[in-house]
């Protein structure tokens, strides 16, 4: 059989033709690890470990969608949606391990605040490789944003 | 049954043990904010040190796992999943090396038979942050089994009389002993089960009768 067929059928969700990524994370281990898997999907994978690094490469060159860690030392994640938002209407998806709900108001966590700052979808970590991939094809409104993310 | 919900005191350093184990009656149990806010703090820190190399982890496992089957498919397919179990296992001894570090960064109890009650107390936090949809949350786990078995059988008959509410001078005339004896073995019960207060003590019997 041939391995690209091959390759086709195991992958039912349509990522298209060398998608350039920017993943925005202060751990570097799980940036090459999103690197790494989506290398196989035809993405290029840039990182950057601060949220300043992150603006910085995203305003110098050409992204198609960004991946963002909500925690992080220095600026946070939810200004880095804010910042990038701002500026362009590029996916975003938003990544923690938390929701840390407030117990006044259980509908309001930092997930869902990250989609009030314009974040595309969400993703929690943490989370499988067809997770990453659904993620991706959600942002780029290949699926239907509901359900998936938190799971 | 909510008998989780109040465990404030670390049952490792019982308090007011002394008097008689009087002391502790008027102690009504709800977390401190200061500690539940520890408590928090803690566990968050905890939770995001070990969320990094287990997102790293199980993209790898993953990965390794869909393209299992293509190991010996072309030299390409091989590289690529012997790089990811090299990653795997990397990731793997991340994980290990904080377990070890939370793990050694705990005092441990004052009194050594009140390790068991530690644990339970440990395990049931746990159910009580939803580890587990099983819904059996307040069921008793192995730890808190562990900690019935050290009783003495004095120690039961003990917490049989104080679960129907007898006071230290009725479970003693009951039980024909001094009541300062019954004190006694009433303060070692509570120590062996961390259990803060009498109602403490009713709650956690009341959970091994049902």
């Amino acid at each position: 059989m041939d391995p690209h067929l091959h390759d086709l059928k195991q992958m039912p969700y349509l990522v298209k033709a060398m998608t350039r990524i920017l993943v925005i994370d202060d751990d570097a281990n799980v940036a090459r690890a999103i690197q790494a898997i989506l290398a196989r999907h035809q993405c290029d994978t840039a990182i950057a470990s601060r949220a300043h690094a992150g603006i910085h490469a995203f305003q110098a060159s050409q992204f198609d969608l960004v991946m963002v860690d909500l925690f992080m030392p220095g600026m946070n994640g939810l200004d880095t949606i804010t910042r990038i938002r701002s500026e362009s209407v590029v996916p975003i998806i938003a990544m923690s391990g938390f929701r840390l709900r407030n117990s006044l108001d259980a509908d309001q966590d930092f997930l869902g605040m990250a989609k009030l700052r314009g974040a595309t979808t969400l993703l929690r970590k943490p989370f499988s490789p067809p997770q990453l991939v659904a993620a991706i094809d959600r942002g780029f409104g290949l699926l239907s944003s509901a359900g998936g993310a938190m799971q | 049954m909510k008998q989780n919900e109040n465990r404030a005191g670390h049952p490792g350093y019982p308090k007011h043990m002394g008097a008689g184990g009087q002391a502790e009656d008027i102690e009504i149990g709800r977390p401190s904010p200061e500690r539940t806010r520890a408590a928090n703090e803690v566990g968050s820190a905890i939770a995001h040190q070990l969320n990094g190399p287990l997102t790293a982890l199980r993209l790898y496992v993953g990965e390794i796992r869909q393209n299992s089957g293509r190991f010996r498919e072309s030299a390409e397919a091989e590289d690529h999943i012997q790089k990811m179990v090299e990653a795997a296992f990397q990731e793997t001894e991340r994980v290990c090396a904080m377990m070890r570090v939370i793990a050694d960064s705990f005092e441990g109890p004052l009194y050594p038979e009140t390790a068991a009650a530690l644990g339970r107390d440990v395990i049931s936090w746990w159910s009580r942050g939803g580890g587990t949809e099983s819904g059996q949350a307040n069921a008793r786990g192995p730890a808190e089994a562990a900690c019935f078995a050290l009783l003495t059988p004095r120690e039961r008959e003990v917490l049989g009389h104080v679960s129907q509410g007898c006071s230290n001078k009725q479970g003693a005339l009951r039980m024909q002993i001094g009541p300062r004896t019954f004190e006694s073995h009433r303060a070692r019960l509570m120590r062996k089960l961390g259990a803060r207060n009498a109602a403490d003590l009713v709650r956690l019997a009341l959970g091994e009768v049902r």
